[in-house]
């Protein structure tokens, strides 16, 4: 029964995951980018999350649409602004601003909000549902209903939407899709500010799901990174199978030994599939030097 | 002009402490030296080879731990052990190098990442041995404190002089000639022959030797290891920013970044109210890596070298390979 309880609710947290994965997912297709900050992201948004429940009483959940919005506006700025040039002329170089990114949010979260542990604590946050023998806080379901609704949204703009076709098509082959008439560069950074608009969005729904602290990005940043790469880097079908394996084995695994040591179920997917199958589950051998 | 400064500076440092150089100075000095001999040693693999490792931090604290053990339960003194702790380090980073390098691309950085996480982690959750947060409390180097202060200043300097040393020999060789065609063209130096995998590895070892030592020399300047210090995060970024400010893949890019940055900083520290300087600093340090980054990327002393000179842009030129077809080298990049 408790094994069963670890096997719900890592799949509700593995929704959650799935979600964070999926912008990495998507900026490293369009770019061949890891984005460092994607978690410092994440964090950032629930700090402003938090911010705008202290200040307006606005509910996470709705803070969602609007973090949603101007982090697409920032995102697609940076892209733009800092990125774009750097891909071109040294991946190397964009993956260093990406690491000045995620330090720069981590300072300003420092030097704004102290270090001390903040928490998103809404009236319905301490409610827990019981069905059978298993607990399940209703805070999980929500969040892990919000991660469901929104990967949905990014799965159908991604299939169903002529910009979803042009952000795939300059995934598999950018020079390919700039024949055929996308404007790879101006859909690079659309896909970029959608990636961190998701990035975004689970950013109240971590704050709601757990503390957080200036520099906690950098757990969660190790957790996305081994995701990605069992999901093999790219794959967007991967990323969510990975997110939601990883979620069952951390929480299963929690039953057994400390929560603290958890964390290394992560490190331990990723080092395993990098000697076993360095391409990932469900990656494609590169085609081309990265 | 051949930068006479670099034969002029050594033997001012060396004269400077017989001239009344102490305290404080001193230890911005040796502070100094750390970094820009770690820094020497990251731009092996980050400049040089062009893989950004991560991995530095991991093995600057696990440098401090290992070396730190020894000498609370041997009793071996750290400064003679600093450099078999390098070697032990080095070795580790062969297997982390082996796993990151299976695949090409951006494996590395994550593998890289992870290991500085795990290291951290464990130093903070094997308590029995490490002593967990609170850390491990090392016998102290009884002697007096100017000679004390004089003896860690020599040390790193030495250290960074060494760094410099490799950093040239390696420059002049087959082998660096071999790291940067891997960082140039990864795909035609293998076809040209080159064990690239092998390259790498190597490049990364010798990277790492620098971190350890200079992390295991440190256990013993504070007298002291814990996972916060030993892991302190504004120390990989200098390493970076240092490296890049100064100028990437060249022999004395770093050395110049770490000379300029790290005075700066501890005056920017001692100037910030004290309950803000540590956050402060690291978003400004993240600041100047995203400018230098955007608007300087080849750093002060190409950019520099250029105008002199007043050269146009590095260009690319054919310059004979190790074997093979000809490898394409950046023009005007190093020395």
């Amino acid at each position: 029964m408790l094994l069963l309880q670890g096997l719900v609710l890592g799949v509700l947290v593995g929704g959650m995951y799935a979600l964070m994965a999926s912008g990495l997912t998507l900026i490293f297709g369009v770019m061949r980018l890891i984005n460092i900050a994607h978690a410092a992201i994440v964090i950032f948004a629930s700090y402003l999350s938090w911010q705008l429940l202290a200040i307006l009483g606005i509910d996470p959940l709705i803070s969602i649409v609007i973090l949603m919005v101007v982090f697409f506006i920032g995102g697609a700025l940076l892209q733009a602004g800092v990125l774009s040039a750097l891909v071109d002329k040294d991946l190397s170089l964009a993956l260093l601003a990406t690491l000045g990114v995620a330090n720069v949010l981590e300072g300003s979260e420092g030097a704004l909000w102290t270090s001390s542990f903040h928490a998103i604590n809404t009236g319905y946050s301490d409610q827990v549902y019981q069905v059978g023998e298993i607990y399940v806080p209703l805070i999980r379901i929500i969040t892990f209903a919000a991660s469901v609704v929104l990967l949905v949204g990014l799965y159908v703009l991604l299939n169903h939407t002529d910009l979803g076709r042009a952000i795939r098509a300059t995934t598999q082959n950018r020079g390919v899709a700039q024949l055929v008439g996308v404007n790879v560069n101006r859909i690079t950074m659309i896909a970029f500010g959608i990636g961190i608009a998701v990035a975004a969005a689970a950013g109240p729904l971590m704050g709601m799901y757990y503390p957080f602290y200036p520099d906690s990005h950098w757990g969660w940043i190790g957790k996305l990174m081994a995701i990605v790469v069992l999901g093999g880097l790219g794959s967007f079908r991967g990323t969510l199978i990975a997110a939601v394996i990883l979620g069952i084995a951390e929480q299963v695994t929690i039953l057994y030994v400390p929560a603290n040591w958890a964390a290394m179920v992560f490190f331990v997917f990723l080092f395993a599939v990098l000697i076993v199958r360095p391409q990932g589950f469900f990656g494609h051998v590169a085609r081309e030097s990265l | 002009m051949a930068f006479a400064w670099p034969l002029v500076a050594p033997v001012i440092l060396v004269a400077l402490p017989f001239n009344g150089l102490n305290g404080f100075l001193l230890d911005l000095f040796y502070f100094t030296f750390t970094y820009a001999a770690m820094s020497v040693g990251w731009n092996i693999i980050g400049g040089f080879t062009g893989y950004i490792s991560l991995a530095n931090l991991g093995f600057f604290g696990l440098g401090s731990y290992i070396a730190g053990l020894m000498l609370f339960h041997l009793g071996w003194p750290i400064l003679l052990t600093a450099p078999l702790v390098g070697v032990i380090c080095s070795l580790a980073a062969a297997g982390v190098g082996w796993i990151a390098l299976r695949t090409k691309g951006p494996s590395f950085v994550i593998v890289t990442l992870a290991f500085t996480f795990i290291v951290q982690f464990l130093a903070l959750n094997l308590k029995d041995i490490t002593g967990g947060s609170a850390g491990l409390y090392l016998p102290l180097l009884i002697m007096d404190p100017i000679l004390r202060g004089d003896l860690f200043y020599f040390y790193m300097l030495g250290v960074l002089a060494l760094a410099v040393g490799v950093a040239i020999g390696i420059r002049r060789s087959r082998f660096g000639l071999g790291l940067i065609a891997i960082r140039e063209d990864e795909g035609k130096a293998e076809g040209s022959g080159i064990n690239t995998s092998l390259y790498k590895i190597i490049a990364f070892m010798i990277s790492i030797w620098f971190a350890a030592v200079a992390g295991a020399v440190h256990a013993q300047y504070l007298n002291y290891v814990d996972p916060d210090l030993a892991f302190e995060l504004i120390i990989m970024l200098n390493m970076i920013v240092m490296t890049l400010l100064g100028s990437r893949g060249t022999i004395w890019g770093p050395v110049l970044g770490a000379f300029i940055l790290f005075p700066l900083q501890s005056y920017l520290v001692y100037w910030l109210p004290s309950t803000i300087a540590g956050e402060v600093h690291l978003a400004l340090l993240g600041v100047v890596l995203v400018l230098v980054a955007r608007f300087m990327p080849d750093g002060l002393l190409v950019t520099a070298q250029r105008l002199v000179a007043r050269r146009p842009p590095p260009r690319l030129r054919p310059v004979p390979a190790v074997g093979g077809e000809p490898t394409r080298v950046m023009a005007g990049r190093d020395e």
